[in-house]
């Protein structure tokens, strides 16, 4: 992993906290006190730092991993602390998960201390941090180009190519919470692999591309740090399962949903939490394929024509995060079955072989 | 990030953008304002807010007080207390007349300056911005603010140039000139990673081989900074 050339135990600017504002006009006081702070993609980064761990092994990291798939993460012990606690780098796999880790996890008490958590862009390489700049550019064209679509209303072929740009974000997230083939004696073997929990809906990682494949390059590797973390890895495994499943779905549901600035009331209509978005136009394309439909743009407000196709009875558990669970269950349900008589059948055979075990290259 | 205010839900977006540009231009404390700057350039980052800053004339905002900065970088000392101070700033054009701050409040180039790059560094990769700077004269701006002492702005600053040089290498050529070439070559020997890294990229994706070379044989005869004139080339020891 990059080392930050000589910079280690360096504390930034970007890393110090900021007293709370406490002169802004009614109109806009936010629900909590906040800092004046304005974040580019420069200062932000798949790199966290946090500080105020205390010092319980590894517990605080299994927090972070909540909010997506980990790469990498290493206590600092260079960092100057305070005492009993300690100060941890997190490398998410996703930039969209540091965000949302740091915005939910900063300043949150655990275990009676205060965590502090802040970007830390200088522990990027070069090659990292080109391509945030080239995603941030991405992401914004689509943005813009899918705006005017929809502020047009032209009709248009349905948007592969953004389904793909958001397929592996949606199932890499996923793939934080079943990571799953590993078994505890692989991760052993690996001490470098990314921290998450092992979950029952593996075969759901068969479908993502194997992120920690792609990112681990020659600098970034952490090696020898990491194996005292097994044991904690284990107990996580083995504790109740369903009830992290259930958790950590809610919560990725839950962030995934506020990950931008929402938009306000004239934009209510057509919000919808990504994950469902992502669903729907699944969902839609597939109708649409039987049906001949041609489908609008992808912004969520989009026109259907002709008929929907019965779907299956829904039961409702009468509980709104329960409810999205189920539905995300079903729909992956749904689309692993459906991918059996699809061309690609190179999937099929990855989703029966993959599934037990799967090694990871470093 | 972003704050997520009470909004009251006839107001809309837009109107609520117009609120703060309002605040801005009629508040008289300086905090104030330079939460309003905050706030807008946090609003920059979403590409569903551009096309109203670009109708409330936003982005000018931000170009405007880069050109004061500059005036003030050559006629003002630099002040003490740098967070929390700000310079009077209007929609209009900015003259010298208006630079002398009102009330004796002390002026500062480490106070909104830093909102303002940020926000264009936010907001400058969609190609309607981008085309807006760039016709508005911002590039001279930008490029300026390359000397400052303060490192987000400096950060900011580079990376808004890459994104106005986009696609790649010789699309705009008044974007790497050779100054801002040998700038980036000092960058890139900094002991700072992500100015280094900034840098890198800059020289490797939106510059030509022929002008790293050229620049990098002229780098010993240039104060930082300050560009010297070809003629004058003392040999460092």
């Amino acid at each position: 992993m990059a080392s930050g050339g000589g910079e280690l135990g360096v504390v930034f600017d970007h890393h110090a906290q900021k007293a709370a504002c406490d002169t802004r006009a009614k109109y806009w006081e936010g629900r909590q006190p906040r800092t004046a702070k304005v974040y580019t993609i420069n200062l932000e980064s798949r790199y966290l730092l946090i500080q105020g761990v205390p010092a319980v092994g590894a517990k605080g990291v299994e927090r972070f991993a909540l909010y997506g798939p980990i790469e990498q993460y290493k206590p600092l012990d260079e960092y100057p602390e305070e005492d009993f606690t300690e100060v941890y780098l997190i490398k998410f796999v996703n930039l969209q998960s540091a965000r949302t880790a740091k915005k939910k996890m900063d300043e949150q008490s655990f275990f009676g201390g205060l965590l502090h958590v802040c970007y830390a862009p200088e522990f990027e390489t070069v090659e990292e941090t080109r391509k945030k700049l080239q995603e941030r550019k991405a992401y914004i064209a689509r943005s813009t180009k899918n705006k005017d679509y929809y502020m047009t209303k032209k009709k248009l072929t349905p948007e592969h190519k953004d389904m793909k740009d958001f397929r592996p974000d949606f199932y890499s997230e996923m793939s934080g919470f079943c990571a799953a083939t590993l078994n505890t004696s692989t991760w052993n073997s690996n001490p470098s692999l990314p921290y998450s929990c092992e979950l029952p809906l593996c075969y759901f990682s068969s479908q993502s591309t194997c992120s920690s494949g792609e990112h681990v390059d020659g600098p970034s590797n952490f090696s020898k740090d990491d194996r005292h973390h097994d044991d904690t890895v284990e107990q996580c495994n083995h504790n109740s399962l369903q009830k992290i499943q259930m958790n950590t779905l809610k919560s990725h549901v839950a962030s995934s949903a506020t990950q931008k600035p929402i938009p306000s009331s004239e934009a209510v209509g057509r919000f919808m939490p990504r994950t469902t978005q992502l669903q729907e136009r699944k969902r839609r394309r597939e109708d649409d394929r039987k049906l001949g439909a041609v489908e609008t743009g992808f912004s969520g407000n989009e026109v259907m024509t002709g008929p929907l196709l019965p779907d299956t009875p829904r039961v409702d558990m009468h509980d709104d995060s329960l409810n999205t669970t189920a539905n995300l269950i079903r729909n992956k349900l749904k689309e692993v079955s459906s991918s059996a008589p699809k061309p690609p059948e190179d999937k099929v055979e990855d989703v029966p072989a993959s599934r037990p075990f799967k090694q990871r290259r470093i | 990030m972003a704050q997520k205010p009470k909004v009251d839900p006839h107001v809309g977006r837009l109107g609520y953008l117009q609120a703060l540009v309002t605040e801005f231009q009629e508040t008289e404390s300086q905090d104030a304002k330079e939460q309003v700057l905050a706030n807008l350039a946090n609003f920059a980052y979403d590409p569903s807010n551009y096309q109203y800053l670009r109708q409330l004339q936003v982005v000018d905002l931000f170009l405007d007080s880069l050109s004061e900065e500059n005036e003030t970088l050559v006629e003002f000392a630099i002040g003490s207390s740098p967070v929390g101070k700000c310079r009077v700033l209007s929609m209009a054009r900015v003259d010298s007349t208006q630079l002398a701050p009102r009330g004796g409040t002390q002026v500062s180039l480490f106070g909104s300056h830093k909102q303002h790059h940020r926000g264009l560094c936010n907001l400058c990769p969609d190609r309607a911005n981008k085309e807006h700077i760039l016709q508005a004269g911002g590039v001279p701006l930008i490029t300026s603010c390359l000397s400052s002492p303060n490192e987000e702005t400096v950060l900011s600053a580079v990376t808004t140039l890459m994104y106005l040089s986009s696609p790649g290498p010789g699309a705009r050529p008044e974007l790497s000139t050779e100054p801002v070439v040998q700038c980036m070559l000092r960058f890139s020997l900094s002991a700072n990673a992500r100015l280094r890294n900034l840098a890198q990229i800059f020289l490797e994706d939106f510059c030509t081989p022929s002008q790293v070379a050229e620049a990098r044989g002229r780098q010993a005869h240039s104060a930082l900074g300050i560009p010297l004139p070809r003629t004058e080339a003392p040999p460092r020891p």
